[in-house]
């Protein structure tokens, strides 16, 4: 949460001359952090970030509490203005008392409750100096009665409400905490119709209306209006779980529910509502026209926790004089007893968030300052068990190696549209669907990398050439469990098919692999890539003409190497023979070759070189490891060549074989 | 006709190859025709063999076809060192391999694994869709916490189960920290690094859908505040070059306690806000905020099975992006074209 505090109403708080810059590097050091400093007017104004858990520095004097402390660490004087604001100084200022309506609260509800009636209040315009720190603060303007609340909630912390006193006296005279039944209205002060949940908290007369929606916002049947003569001023304390459940529920996120769903300290209502009605005197005539109420069933007996000084030393890694560590925390108004190496330390009761010795040790670390510490790398043990199924090594490999092919790496969305779902081969409901998406494009947890690159392809229409890869996940639900991550290679290029299937190839020589071998689906025309018996990944030639492929990180991992098996340097010569036949159309090449590898022992190679209309041109080696080979040993080899492919594919020789 | 001998064979040779040795200044295409035309020299001089005795026909062959061999050699020699070399234009435009690129997040990934592998951090991975318990409950915010309006997460659609509750995309990498503690089975050292795709529903110039984080989590007997700094600087100062400097500053995080916000110092104006009297239009103010840190909450500990009695720990997480485009002259003010797949942008990485 950010808050908005101008210089000015800081300094009614603490005294000091620091410079708005000064402040804003100090506080941001030690304290909340300033994020930047906006001038309204000739006023500075601090936007200051406050985090979840100090809620208790959630306006003008809970930052001012911080100043106090944190600036005469750099050796400037900060003093925070004393509070006068008592209880014992509001007395009935009339002789016509009005009665105060009856009061059922449940404790488990509400730790809380104080209200007094002001009688008597004259509508006035919202002073100028109010308007002007209203407005800096960013909030609309209103009449006095109205802005005063927001002012004071602002200005001390705690969310105040003002209640037509007439309407609730009208309603029955009564305020019964409770919780609300499902299906019950309500209409916020703003004319906006609400239907409960059931369970929120709410206050409701005795015929079962719900006259308020307590530190969220009021309801229009108990609002202060333009005919609003008397207000019953008013504060609760409720269950901080049950006001964020309602808040979120119906998404009303005001001030005051940001404030009551992190527990406020209901010992702030004191100084709130006290200067509240102070200003209801001066600004609109009120009188005091009842006696305060206030019932505060859920007090909490301040808890004292024990701090070794070793663990201060253990987490700051210098030893910090206990007398330094005392004055901190004393400034911080905690209470402190040393007893040999333990302090007992007790938080005041707005620093609820102050609980463990870590809690503590920061609490000193901070205001001692970090910046005072040393920076050193640790001495400590480097661990050496590493996790199984990663090899960060060859993911790196593989991306830079595409990229020198000239691939071009683009990461896409993990989540993807219906239609690229669709894409993937798998129906929706086999995809993993997220149950709050942002936005139509990116609604199912993507099965195949292979629509999101053809995607890019498509979306780079100027680029004529083009070869895009990307390394990530696929997700495949699973019942009751998560869904399996499968890390995959996805390649997509408008390139021929043999050329993307050599890039392939030359990849996985990269990591000194068996040649590939590709199974077709006669169905689909998918290819399958196989690597000796393990099956790697799929290919195929996409409508479009592009040729796609995916290649599965996992099936590669137990399989690839860092080195090859060297083979002694060959001490005979091979024999190189080209052969070209005509094949009929629509024959494929690879059983050709699978065929004539396994020929004959003395075939070492068979390379296709070219392909010219129906003549495929193929360069096929022999040799043998224990002699040079004559032409008499390669003839019957060369016949049975021609014949095997002749016969099996009924192809037709060009040439004559010797 | 006199018989020759090989002494006068040798002496003839002799003769000529001085005279080659005076006759090398000449043109060469000349001394080919001159030496071993048809009716060059050694032609001439190879007749003799009809001469020489039978009995030293054979070596009088060998010395006959050494020196041809060395005629050829020394003539080719001459020739190659006549011969000029063609003309060509070096002010002509390079023709390029078609080259491909990494993109910017991987060649920033790779970086920062690198960085941090040197001070021995292992990098691992973690599911990047998890379970509720790993990317809030284990890290001590349970459901419904305030704090975890901070994460705007993505849910997945189906059953919730029973001890681990809702499936997420994971808001961060955070949720690697209890996971590599149940990896270890509660036995420190840990010094790892996250590194990993994240995701929160919100998007605009600065944010996308999806990102990057990397986590770093280290726990020991004895590991303190000083060493979060002391990593933080050494990888300021890796990733960003020399005399970049971290600092820390009091934030807030239910994981860790203490909780830091990580500012590095800018590395034009070195941390001053001011270059000569103007304002560093770079960072503003000096410095630039870059993500969170903090020592390991003791429950976190505790829901890893680590002892916080014995052991301490610190933790910092941070955008791959933001980390990335902090660098100078990088100028990327809309980090979705990262993921917008334009080769247009793609290229110039």
């Amino acid at each position: 949460m950010n808050i908005l505090i101008p210089h000015h109403w800081l300094l009614e708080q603490v005294k000091t001359q620091a410079s708005p810059q000064k402040i804003q590097e100090y506080l941001s050091l030690c304290g909340p952090s300033v994020e930047n400093i906006v001038k309204v007017g000739k006023e500075s104004v601090y936007n200051i970030e406050i985090t979840t858990n100090r809620v208790d520095s959630m306006s003008v004097r809970g930052v001012a509490r911080e100043l106090a402390v944190i600036l005469p660490q750099f050796d400037i004087p900060a003093k925070l203005v004393k509070n006068t604001l008592s209880f014992s100084s509001l007395k009935p200022t009339t002789r016509e008392l009005l009665p105060l309506p009856k009061i059922r609260n449940n404790a488990k509800l509400s730790r809380r409750i104080v209200c007094i009636i002001l009688s008597n209040i004259k509508r006035t315009p919202t002073p100028q100096w109010m308007a002007d720190r209203l407005t800096q603060v960013g909030m609309n303007i209103h009449d006095s009665a109205i802005d005063i609340t927001n002012y004071v909630t602002h200005e001390l912390g705690h969310p105040i409400h003002a209640f037509d006193y007439d309407k609730i006296m009208k309603m029955g005279g009564e305020i019964i905490v409770t919780k609300a039944r499902k299906g019950e209205h309500f209409i916020t002060l703003d004319g906006e119709n609400y239907q409960a949940v059931g369970g929120e908290v709410v206050f409701k007369n005795p015929k079962g209306t719900i006259i308020d929606l307590p530190a969220i916002k009021g309801t229009m049947n108990s609002a202060v209006d333009d005919t609003t003569k008397n207000i019953l001023l008013w504060m609760e304390s409720i269950d901080a779980e049950k006001i964020r459940f309602a808040s979120m529920t119906h998404t009303i996120r005001t001030v005051a529910a940001q404030l009551a769903e992190k527990n406020v300290d209901p010992h702030f209502m004191e100084p709130t509502l006290v200067r509240g009605v102070q200003l209801y005197r001066e600004l609109c005539d009120a009188k005091i026209a009842s006696e305060l109420y206030d019932a505060f069933p859920g007090k909490k007996p301040a808890k004292t926790v024990g701090l070794d000084l070793n663990k201060i030393h253990t987490y700051l890694g210098i030893e910090l004089p206990i007398s330094k560590i005392v004055t901190i925390l004393e400034k911080l108004q905690f209470r402190v007893k040393t007893l040999k190496n333990t302090l007992h330390v007790t938080p005041p009761t707005f620093r609820q968030d102050v609980t463990i010795p870590a809690d503590f040790i920061e609490e000193i670390a901070r205001v001692y300052g970090y910046h005072h510490l040393p920076s050193v790398v640790m001495p400590t043990r480097i661990p050496l068990t590493k996790p199984k199924n990663t090899h960060f090594a060859a993911e790196e490999t593989i991306k830079h190696f595409l990229a020198d092919l000239g691939w071009q790496e683009v990461y896409t969305y993990s989540m993807v549209s219906e239609v690229l779902a669709q894409q993937s081969g798998y129906s929706l409901q086999a995809h993993a669907k997220l149950a709050n998406p942002l936005t139509d494009d990116k609604i199912y947890l993507r099965r195949s990398l292979t629509p999101s690159l053809l995607a890019v392809i498509e979306n780079n229409p100027q680029k004529t050439a083009f070869s895009v890869f990307e390394l990530a996940n696929v997700y495949q639900p699973r019942p009751n469990t998560l869904p399996d991550e499968v890390l995959r290679l996805g390649l997509a290029s408008t390139k021929p098919y043999r050329q993307v299937r050599g890039d392939v190839e030359a990849l996985l020589k990269k990591f000194y692999l068996p040649p590939l071998t590709v199974k077709v689906d006669e169905v689909t025309q998918h290819g399958q890539l196989m690597v000796g018996k393990t099956a790697i990944g799929t290919i195929q030639v996409e409508k479009g003409r592009s040729t796609t492929a995916q290649l599965d990180f996992h099936q590669l991992l137990p399989i690839i190497k860092t080195h090859p098996s060297f083979q002694p340097l060959p001490k005979t010569a091979s024999v190189i023979e080209k052969f070209t036949f005509t094949l009929p159309i629509n024959t494929a090449v690879g059983p050709i070759i699978d065929d004539l590898q396994v020929l004959d022992r003395r075939i070492k190679s068979v390379v296709l070189t070219d392909i010219y209309q129906a003549n495929h041109t193929f360069l096929v080696e022999y040799w043998d490891s224990r002699h040079n080979l004559a032409n008499e040993d390669v003839r019957p080899i060369r016949r049975r060549i021609v014949t095997l492919v002749e016969k099996t594919y009924r192809a037709k020789h060009v040439g004559t074989v010797q | 006709m006199v018989s020759v001998s090989l002494e006068d064979l040798k002496a003839k040779i002799h003769q000529l190859e001085q005279q080659l040795q005076e006759d090398q200044v000449l043109d060469p295409q000349k001394l080919q025709t001159q030496y071993l035309g048809k009716r060059g020299l050694f032609n001439t001089l190879s007749k003799a063999i009809k001469h020489v005795s039978p009995q030293d026909k054979r070596v009088a062959g060998q010395l006959l076809n050494a020196f041809k061999t060395s005629l050829q050699t020394r003539l080719q020699q001459l020739s190659d060192q006549h011969q000029s070399t063609p003309w060509v234009d070096l002010t002509a435009p390079g023709i390029q391999p078609p080259a491909g690129h990494l993109h910017p997040i991987s060649q920033a990934i790779e970086e920062i694994s690198r960085i941090f592998a040197k001070i021995g951090f292992t990098r691992v991975r973690y599911p990047e869709v998890d379970w509720d318990y790993y990317a809030f409950e284990s890290l001590n915010m349970p459901p419904n916490h305030p704090a975890r309006d901070e994460w705007e997460t993505f849910f997945v659609e189906g059953p919730v189960n029973k001890q681990y509750g809702k499936i997420v995309l994971t808001p961060h990498t955070s949720n690697g920290q209890v996971r590599e503690m149940e990896r270890l089975k509660g036995k420190p050292p840990i010094r790892m690094i996250n590194i990993a795709r994240c995701y929160r529903r919100q998007q605009d110039v600065t944010h996308t859908q999806m990102f990057h984080q990397f986590e770093g989590l280290v726990v020991d007997k004895g590991i303190n505040i000083q060493h979060l700094k002391g990593t933080l600087d050494y990888f300021a100062q890796e990733f960003y070059g020399p005399g970049t400097k971290s600092r820390i500053r009091p934030f807030h995080f239910q994981f860790t306690e203490p909780s830091f916000e990580v500012d590095f110092s800018c590395h034009i104006c070195h941390g001053t806000g001011q270059i000569g009297q103007r304002r560093c239009a770079f960072c503003k103010s000096g410095w630039h905020e870059v993500g969170g840190a903090g020592m390991v909450h003791p429950n976190v500990l505790k829901a890893g099975g680590i002892d916080s009695n014995q052991y301490t720990g610190f933790a910092f997480g941070w955008g791959v992006e933001r980390t990335y485009t902090l660098r100078e002259g990088l100028n990327i003010d809309d980090i979705r074209l990262l993921y917008s797949g334009d080769v247009r942008f793609l290229e110039q990485f």
